[in-house]
């Protein structure tokens, strides 16, 4: 990252290269528009770009940061789109089906990339676990930029059940995570 | 969130962005000033960036890199360039960059909130200020109202006596001397009629100030009949000054008298008098 802020090119199309699908995934579960997804995820590279300063490494891992930081920009253009979109666990026809999946990451660094997908197959067993309801809670909260109010009234829960069900799918998550992130 | 730090539910909560804004902005503000809670979203905002991580892959389009490239300003890595970046002896240099990388970050922070903290107690201090004057503008609205209503005061007792005077000099004017009804008592008056102007006065001293309940009232007798021109109370020095347009049709009149009687004035004389006068002499 300080090659970045060093303005080294290189250094930022080598992280480019190996966050760009991850940064575009996320952004595409959120907006489940390949077009939108595209906007956001360009908006956040070059923000990273501009300023490299604004991830600081004591509050945590990049890869953290950069997911937090691609998924708050998907949401804020969520809202103002007034496109609160119901995103279950399942992915939407519009678009997203439209791109390949992709089976390896880039070449550039193997062991880098097969430590990344390592930690994405642990979190995807970790949702695996989650129970269908508490994952389905923590979706519509963290991808479809809903607040429990909304996320009740689109379940047709009641609130405190919603509030649960967050609460014990965030312990969970973080059991299973625990010492991993 | 209790009184101090918040709960881990509230920290998740507010991580994942479940809550409503309105819950969510104390939360903002207390987790912007609060060590402890800080750290505690972070850790929450991690466990909920996993959700992200464990999104299935799709591949980025090509267009998106040149689009990035473009809009940051960037032209392009070479191809040579590129290669040696990914280099796995970049990747060392890379660490040891990124640590400084974040160091260099948090003292940039860590100055950012000091000036911010600069700039919220400079702008602090200006509210105070601000709010010291606007006290001290108030302070001064009321005394420049009170000196005003003095000065109305005294523009009105200037002009009774320029009125007084007038009446006292012109040659329609009469005046009486009234007398006291208890010959022990020290007070004086006089009655002063002015044709011209229509008006009475009736001036005295030494006169004992009614309590409250109790008021000067002042008849005229025409036709065997008291007609009230008015009531009037002396002040704490004994001065009283008191006038009035004369009645309408009032065209004989022998007598004054100043009654006491009770606050507001009676309709009919009833009270004992304090003054008589005769104005039988006054011309007509």
């Amino acid at each position: 990252m300080l090659a970045i802020t060093a303005r080294d090119e290189g250094a930022f199309a080598l992280l480019y290269d190996r966050y760009a699908d991850l940064v575009y995934s996320a952004c595409l579960r959120v907006l489940g528009d390949t077009h939108l997804a595209e906007d956001s995820a360009q908006d956040v590279f070059v923000r990273l770009w501009r300023r490299p300063e604004a991830f600081v490494a004591e509050r945590g891992r990049f890869v953290s940061w950069l997911m937090s930081v691609a998924r708050n920009r998907a949401v804020d253009e969520l809202r103002s789109r007034g496109r609160r979109r119901n995103r279950e666990a399942a992915p939407s026809a519009s678009g997203e089906d439209q791109m390949p999946l992709i089976a390896a990451g880039p070449e550039d660094d193997p062991l880098r990339n097969a430590q990344l997908h390592e930690e994405q197959r642990m979190v995807r067993d970790a949702l695996v676990g989650l129970p269908p309801e508490q994952r389905a809670a923590l979706e519509l909260a963290y991808f479809g930029g809903m607040t429990q109010q909304e996320i009740a009234f689109r379940l047709h829960e009641p609130l405190g059940t919603v509030k649960t069900r967050i609460r014990l799918g965030m312990q969970k998550l973080r059991r299973a995570l625990e010492g991993r992130l | 969130m209790d009184a101090v730090h918040l709960s881990q539910e509230q920290a998740d909560e507010f991580a994942i962005g479940s809550l409503d804004p309105e819950l969510e902005r104390p939360i903002a503000l207390h987790v912007a000033e609060c060590g402890p809670c800080r750290e505690m979203v972070r850790d929450a905002e991690r466990v909920a960036a996993a959700l992200a991580l464990g999104v299935p892959p799709r591949r980025a389009p090509r267009r998106l890199r040149t689009r990035v490239w473009n809009s940051a300003g960037l032209q392009g890595p070479g191809i040579l360039r590129r290669f040696a970046t990914i280099a796995p002896a970049a990747a060392g240099i890379a660490a040891s960059v990124v640590a400084i990388a974040a160091f260099t970050g948090m003292v940039s922070v860590r100055g950012q909130i000091h000036d911010l903290r600069q700039q919220n107690g400079t702008l602090q201090d200006q509210i105070d200020s601000t709010l010291s004057q606007k006290v001290q503008i108030a302070a001064l609205v009321q005394r420049v109202s009170e000196e005003e209503r003095t000065s109305a005061e005294l523009r009105q007792a200037a002009r009774g006596d320029h009125d007084l005077f007038v009446a006292m000099m012109s040659p329609e004017s009469d005046v009486a001397e009234v007398l006291s009804v208890d010959p022990g008592a020290s007070a004086v008056g006089r009655l002063i009629w002015d044709n011209e102007q229509k008006r009475v006065w009736f001036v005295a001293s030494q006169l004992p100030r009614r309590p409250a309940g109790e008021t000067y009232q002042v008849w005229v007798s025409s036709g065997g009949r008291y007609v009230s021109l008015g009531t009037f109370n002396s002040d704490e020095s004994g001065f009283a000054r008191y006038d009035t347009t004369l009645p309408q049709g009032l065209l004989r009149y022998e007598t004054a008298v100043v009654t006491i009687e009770r606050s507001g004035g009676a309709p009919e004389r009833s009270g004992s008098a304090v003054f008589v006068t005769d104005l039988s002499r006054l011309h007509r």
